[in-house]
């Protein structure tokens, strides 16, 4: 009786510990060259950020920073062969050093909602900031 | 406690009366009602046609016979959750509930892209039990470009790409009439601009070969095949080519989403449509700094809904945008709006 009640407990605590690691949005594992934002970001956090900060940010879309494949028109995302990507880069650590420096975010993260600095904030979508009038 | 902050009552009658709701939250929930008679296509604004008070067609309206008819909806955006609407799931259905409410239900309805706002298994999840309760006997999808994110549309093909070619394009026949569902947002170009690719033009000039030209023909893809405004990216960059192919036939109708809002041209043989969002609208061409979600105030709200008449110049070249036709009579005169 009383293993049972052992063998009861541990399959209970098993199917918690399952169920919380199935709640945990899974993080691509695939990402082969990111080198500003985590290496362990979520498909879902990735895709936010491209929309959020890049799309709406700068007013561009996918192919404005990433390259196409060689003999194909599909996008190759982990290519550095565009300028612009690199430039990018940039500009999100950038963002993250003036939110730090200035706005005492600690650990601040591109994407997240406590920034104070965002891309949005200089370039009002467009894809090079207007001089300031 | 009266708050004017938020819509309280529905009466716009656009199905958009929820408590809290922000008055922001402007619109949402038209879909386009298109009827094919003798090879022709009509299409209506459904904000328009339903009366929500009584669930059925408003007093007064009488629609023509049709040979059959179809909805498109495009842009319904699952997973967006910003202030121009934080319930794109609710307009959806509110679409959808437009469709149902129609005397005739809809032989097969189009998507025309941007089912999700980050091709998430939830978001596609989420909009295929809300689609399930359309009545209706078939939906047909195209990728937007949200659709498509970060995998190439991969996972946009496995669900809804069965029978189709290359990146989701297709064609298929109903009742004389040549479907064809073209995919123009797996690369872009430049500034935004849809692309098509060689592939799919070489498949779509051999898809359309062996037609007769008094074939009516109906194109439908996620971004514009014509140049609504390329500064937004809001155009093809080879749709020319594909138009070309089409020339020679007597009717041909372009079913676009993508910008959110009903702008209509004639061109020759062929009639372009894009279609209203189900989850947000956004800015008119050239109105704003940039395109994206637009919030807009509550006394804009009407001017939104349903068909929107829109004359746009560019560089001294004057788009002829047409009304969309609207039925009515002198018991429910309606406006363009």
């Amino acid at each position: 009786m009383q293993v049972s009640r052992k063998y009861g407990v541990l399959i209970a605590m098993a199917i918690v510990v399952i169920a919380g690691i199935a709640a945990v949005p899974s993080p691509r594992k695939d990402y082969k060259n990111l080198k500003v934002l985590p290496k362990d970001i979520s498909t879902k956090d990735l895709s936010r950020i491209m929309i959020d900060e890049f799309e709406d940010g700068l007013g561009v879309s996918c192919g404005f920073c990433h390259a196409e494949e060689k003999d194909s028109h599909k996008l190759d995302y982990a290519s550095d062969e565009k300028p612009e990507k690199e430039i990018a880069r940039l500009m999100m650590k950038m963002t993250l050093d003036i939110n730090e420096k200035y706005f005492q975010v600690t650990h601040p993260l591109i994407g997240d909602s406590v920034l104070s600095i965002t891309c949005m904030t200089c370039h009002k979508g467009q894809p090079r900031p207007r001089n300031p009038e | 406690m009266k708050n004017e902050k938020y819509i309280s009552v529905d009466e716009n009658n656009d199905g958009i009366d929820r408590a809290g709701f922000l008055k922001c939250m402007a619109w949402a929930g038209t879909g386009l009602f298109c009827m094919m008679s003798g090879g022709v296509m009509k299409s209506f604004g459904m904000s328009q046609l339903i009366d929500k008070n009584i669930g059925a067609l408003k007093k007064g309206l009488i629609l023509p016979k049709a040979d059959f008819t179809f909805a498109q909806i495009s842009d319904s955006h699952i997973g967006f959750n910003k202030p121009a609407n934080p319930d794109v799931l609710g307009t959806l259905q509110a679409a959808i509930g437009k469709i149902n409410a129609m005397p005739t239900a809809p032989s097969f309805i189009l998507h025309t892209g941007d089912l999700s706002h980050l091709a998430q298994a939830d978001e596609f999840d989420t909009l295929d039990q809300a689609m399930k309760n359309a009545k209706t006997g078939k939906i047909f999808y195209v990728p937007g470009e949200h659709d498509v994110l970060n995998d190439n549309g991969r996972q946009y093909l496995q669900r809804y790409g069965k029978d189709t070619k290359g990146d989701g394009w297709y064609s298929f026949d109903y009742n004389g009439v040549h479907f064809i569902g073209l995919v123009n947002v797996v690369n872009t170009a430049e500034g935004g601009l849809g692309v098509l690719g060689n592939e799919q033009l070489e498949w779509l000039e051999k898809d359309v070969k062996g037609l007769s030209s008094s074939t009516p023909i109906i194109v439908f893809a996620h971004i514009p095949l014509w140049e609504v405004y390329p500064q937004w990216g809001w155009g093809t960059r080879d749709s020319a080519q594909a138009l070309s192919y089409l020339k020679r036939f007597g009717s041909v109708s372009v079913l676009n989403g993508h910008i959110h809002q009903t702008l209509q041209k004639v061109e020759g043989n062929i009639t372009f449509h894009t279609a209203t969002s189900t989850a947000f609208p956004q800015p008119q061409p050239g109105t704003a700094p940039a395109a994206g979600p637009m919030k807009v105030p509550a006394e804009q709200l009407r001017s939104l809904l349903g068909v929107t008449s829109v004359n746009y110049v560019e560089h001294n070249h004057t788009l002829a945008i047409t009304d969309t036709p609207l039925i009515a009579t002198k018991e429910t005169k309606m406006e363009n709006q």
